[in-house]
């Protein structure tokens, strides 16, 4: 059954049926097969509503319509110029700050698809303007929103935490290193492509020239003050902190700045619904096919037939990585990481490895699996947004999953970039 | 529904609940599978918490016949049988350990009145039984309603639940259970309830490590059976299901007196930021004098059939720790 | 970001009556659209001014969001398929020349408009279990059935967008995305 539903879903994929057929096509088999007939129809239509029921959803709208309203008012262009006029002369500057900004952003809002939207939309342009190739702007943007995965609050190390009865407080602090080590490896990566395709800078701004930048920016500098310092500072949740973003952006862009009206909004919020329609239906789907493949214990069925018990503390740990990095190309994070988590428990156990660790790489691998082709919800979210072809979109992918590979494996072999911090907060 | 013939005569049947693996309502699965598995040629395959979906999805599910067998809380089962929020009314079960077992045995509410409701929903139910004592955290320790002022106290979506807050003198907050840990760490709320045993293992007294042992309910749960699947089986099939339930619900009961201790102990173990707090007699009262206001919420809510539910309760209650 | 260029003055790209009716769904869809993602900002923003001014979350906040999402996600899915923007992985099908393009379009805008209506007849069904079990919104007491309404709704209307993308192509020489989007992406913006 598993292997009919793979091999229909990577043809119609491949023909280019929207994506959403693809999936469901696989799941409706799946079904079939299942219960002898279409007599369980229900459910997948259950499974499809299911899958667009969390409340932690509502952010990706809420923050893809502030950033169209930043965007198409100068509420982003400020921001940016100021950022420009304290890097721009630095070769490869922008490209890192992009990296780092959608790092930050990423991390604080908790929703990757949130990012590539509030940070990649203004921020693209401006690449592609600066001599950045398309594609290697769309996959540093994907990724580097991918990172966040690792820095805390992190919706996928709380459910590890609590499904491996490891302490949350603890992987909370583990995730860190390993985050920065990612993001400082992307910006050499940033610096060597600008320095091997010659993206000009430009030239040094004078303090005159960066405290007018400053000057211009400081209403629009209220997004990160109320995202940062918003949620960090407990005022407010991340839902709470995008709706809070809308009211300020349109405070700022139809009474502060006066650059839309309401004529404007209207068309915003037209725009943002088609945005969100296009890749929740994808969400949604997806959870239905994630719900077949659960219930007929597929990943089970795969593991078990492998034997990793007997693999050994490398054996075990190469083992887990590679099961949650193909489980994501294809399936929902958070059902991968319910699904796979307690049946590798076992093994983790028997080959004494500290299960910080453990949730540290399985964090990770969610990250890559989630920017990795075919499946990505990050990547259907670029190309909803920006309206690049599929192909385009995950072609500058490849150097970023080689670093990030690279990563899992120095966390493999040095814990302690992992563990380091832990080991001072809670020895 | 959804019966493979394994081995000679034996069916395989689906149970799911949800919790993780190795919470309460694990073991009792465990133990409801061990009992079918030894007594019979039938094998039963557990799905935990996500696996198929949330809580009223698996439900639902088995109202379908996929699942044969489902845990679900009362507390969400409130959307199909608005009684079964009862629950959630404060003071309305035994605070003390040695009397709570007593109650889910001998309630009439539970044992007779309950099955009727879950009945016309289309659920045989099987078992009742009580998870664990609800415990407050906070950011500090809570001694009275005025304590209790100002806390933004997180609870699941529920309108009996806000409204025991609101008595209690605290800002209900419903929250979505992912958020739960972020929000005490940044202090957006300042508090929360769940039994001990998911206190520890969300790690949520590394946040909020003020535990305050209220005595207003117990964290109750429910195990039944998709009742068309149960009404098809020969009886020797029906005894054996009865059977198994008996004997987890036995099991479970042994279980869970002395599972709060240990996981009190730890929670105490891992961290020496944690109080704990049990309130007296006394201080119990003025919360006490407040779940006037959430029953009558309760009866406006259920009507006639709500209001005799609440006194079957009050009279097994009465029974069980008399005077 | 996507300074978005769907035309404000939709034209149908049907005749007579059924152009009217195509209009005037179109004009619908994109109502529900924009509402839907107003009132969703306008419910989440009055519960967290409410938490702080009067220090009381709004409780039906979460539900109110729950309906709204549904809505739009499915009024939107129509409105997708009608101008051409549901996501696809188009690298093998963007290689081929014009007519054997136009033609693998006929067959996926087939298949894709009679899976919808499959998908419309399941949620007629799965809506019609939910009417049974009499299920409610907990807070604010409304039949489940009632807010899943929608979703056939959506599934017909973007059945039948597909299902005249078919058409369109089989009348046509150009390889069509939808009833009036020409298969074409355009260069990156790179304005601003
Ligand atoms: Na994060
Ligand atoms: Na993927």
């Amino acid at each position: 059954m598993a292997l009919i539903m793979l091999v229909l879903m990577i043809t119609l994929l491949l023909l280019g049926f929207p994506m959403m057929i693809p999936l469901i096509v696989a799941a409706i088999v799946g079904f079939y097969m299942s219960f002898d007939g279409f007599g369980q129809m229900n459910t997948l239509i259950q499974q499809l509503l299911g899958g667009i029921r969390p409340a932690a959803l509502i952010a990706v709208p809420m923050f893809i319509l502030a950033a169209d309203i930043m965007t198409r008012g100068h509420s982003a262009q400020r921001l940016i110029n100021m950022v420009m006029a304290f890097i721009g002369h630095i070769r490869g500057g922008l490209a890192v700050s992009t990296a780092a900004s959608c790092t930050l952003f990423g991390a604080v809002s908790g929703s990757t698809q949130a990012t590539v939207v509030a940070i990649g939309s203004p921020l693209r342009p401006r690449m592609l303007k600066a001599g950045y190739k398309d594609p290697f702007t769309l996959a540093l943007i994907i990724n580097s929103s991918d990172i966040a995965f690792l820095i805390p609050p992190s919706i996928g190390m709380i459910l590890y935490g609590v499904i491996s009865g490891t302490s949350i407080g603890e992987l909370f602090i583990a995730g860190i290193g390993p985050g920065l080590l990612i993001l400082l490896l992307f910006s050499i990566y940033c610096v060597i492509y600008a320095t091997i395709k010659g993206v000009p800078t430009e030239p040094k701004a004078t303090w005159k020239e960066k405290l007018i930048a400053l000057k211009e920016a400081l209403w629009p500098l209220g997004f990160p003050a109320i995202i940062v310092g918003g949620i960090y500072g407990g005022v407010f949740s991340p839902t709470e902190a995008a709706a809070a973003c809308v009211l300020y952006a349109i405070i700022l862009e139809f009474i502060v700045f006066r650059t839309l009206k309401l004529i404007d909004l209207y068309k915003i919020a037209k725009s943002t619904g088609l945005v969100t329609a296009v890749v929740f239906i994808l969400v949604a789907v997806g959870n239905g096919f994630s719900w077949i493949i659960s219930f007929a214990q597929i990943p089970q069925a795969v593991i078990g037939s492998l034997g990793i018990h007997e693999a050994g503390y490398a054996g075990v740990l190469i083992a887990i990585a590679v099961a949650f990095f193909i489980a994501c190309m294809f399936v929902d994070p958070i059902v991968v990481i319910l699904v796979l988590t307690p049946i590798f428990a076992p093994a983790v156990a028997s080959a004494g490895i500290d299960p910080v660790l453990v949730g540290v790489i399985i964090t990770l691998m969610v990250a890559i699996g989630s920017a990795t082709p075919p499946f990505g919800c990050d990547i259907f979210t670029a190309i909803a947004i920006f309206k690049r072809p599929y192909w385009e979109v995950i072609r500058g992918t490849p150097p970023f999953v080689i670093i990030l590979v690279f990563a899992a494996a120095l966390i493999m072999m040095f814990p302690q970039i992992a563990l380091f911090l832990r080991d001072m907060a809670y020895s | 529904p959804g019966d493979e013939a394994t081995g000679e005569s034996g069916s395989n049947w689906r149970y799911a609940h949800e919790e993780f693996e190795g919470d309460v309502q694990d073991v009792f699965a465990h133990k409801f599978k061990e009992y079918i598995e030894q007594n019979s040629n039938h094998t039963l395959q557990i799905f935990r918490f996500g696996e198929l979906g949330e809580s009223d999805d698996i439900m639902e599910q088995t109202q379908q016949g996929i699942l044969e067998f489902v845990n679900q809380s009362p507390g969400f089962t409130g959307s199909l049988i608005p009684e079964a929020q009862i629950f959630f009314i404060p003071y309305l079960l035994p605070a003390e350990e040695e009397y709570i077992v007593d109650f889910f045995k001998t309630s009439v509410a539970i044992n007779e009145m309950f099955p009727e409701l879950y009945a016309e929903q289309g659920l045989e139910l099987l078992s009742m039984y009580p998870e664990g004592e609800m415990v407050v955290t906070a950011d500090e320790p809570v001694r009275s309603p005025q304590d209790f002022r100002g806390k933004n106290i997180r609870i699941m979506t529920n309108p009996l639940l806000s409204e025991t807050y609101r008595a209690f003198g605290a800002t209900p907050t419903p929250l979505p259970w992912g958020e739960v840990y972020g929000a005490l760490q940044t202090n957006i709320i300042q508090g929360q309830e769940n039994p001990i045993f998911w206190i520890q293992s969300g790690g949520l007294y590394e946040v909020s490590p003020n535990l305050i042992f209220t005595g207003h309910g117990w964290f109750t749960t429910a195990m039944m059976a998709n009742q068309d699947f149960y009404q098809s089986l020969p009886p020797e099939d029906q005894q054996l299901i009865q059977d198994a339930a008996d004997y987890a619900f036995n099991y479970i009961t042994d279980y869970i007196p002395g599972l709060g201790d240990r996981m009190l102990e730890k929670i105490l173990d891992s961290s020496d930021e944690v109080t704990v707090t049990r309130l007296t007699e006394e201080e119990r009262q003025p919360f006490m004098d407040s779940a006037t206001q959430v029953e009558n919420r309760f009866i406006d809510m259920t009507g006639e059939r709500g209001k005799l539910l609440l006194e079957q309760f009050k009279a097994d209650l009465e029974a069980v720790v008399g005077d | 970001m996507s300074h978005d260029d769907i035309p404000s003055g939709y034209r149908s790209g049907l005749p007579g009556i059924l152009g009217i009716v195509d209009y005037g769904i179109s004009r619908v869809e994109s109502v529900i659209l924009a509402a839907g993602v107003l009132l969703m900002a306008i419910n989440t923003i009055a519960n967290v001014v409410g938490r702080f001014v009067f220090g009381e979350s709004l409780f039906f906040a979460e539900e109110v969001n729950r309906i709204l999402i549904i809505m739009i996600t499915f009024a939107g899915i129509g409105y997708a398929a009608r101008h051409g923007r549901h996501i696809r992985m188009s690298a093998f099908y963007d290689a081929l020349p014009t007519n054997p393009r136009r033609i693998l379009m006929i067959f996926i805008a087939t298949f894709t408009s009679l899976i919808m209506f499959v998908l419309c007849y399941f949620s007629v069904g799965y809506i019609s279990s939910t009417y049974h079990t009499g299920r409610v919104l907990p807070t604010m007491g409304i039949p489940i059935y009632f807010i899943y309404l929608w979703v056939p709704v959506g599934f017909a209307v973007t059945g039948i967008q597909y299902a005249l993308t078919a058409i369109k192509n089989l009348r046509s020489k150009e390889a069509y995305l939808s009833t009036h989007v020409i298969d074409k992406y355009k260069d990156p913006e790179i304005e601003l």
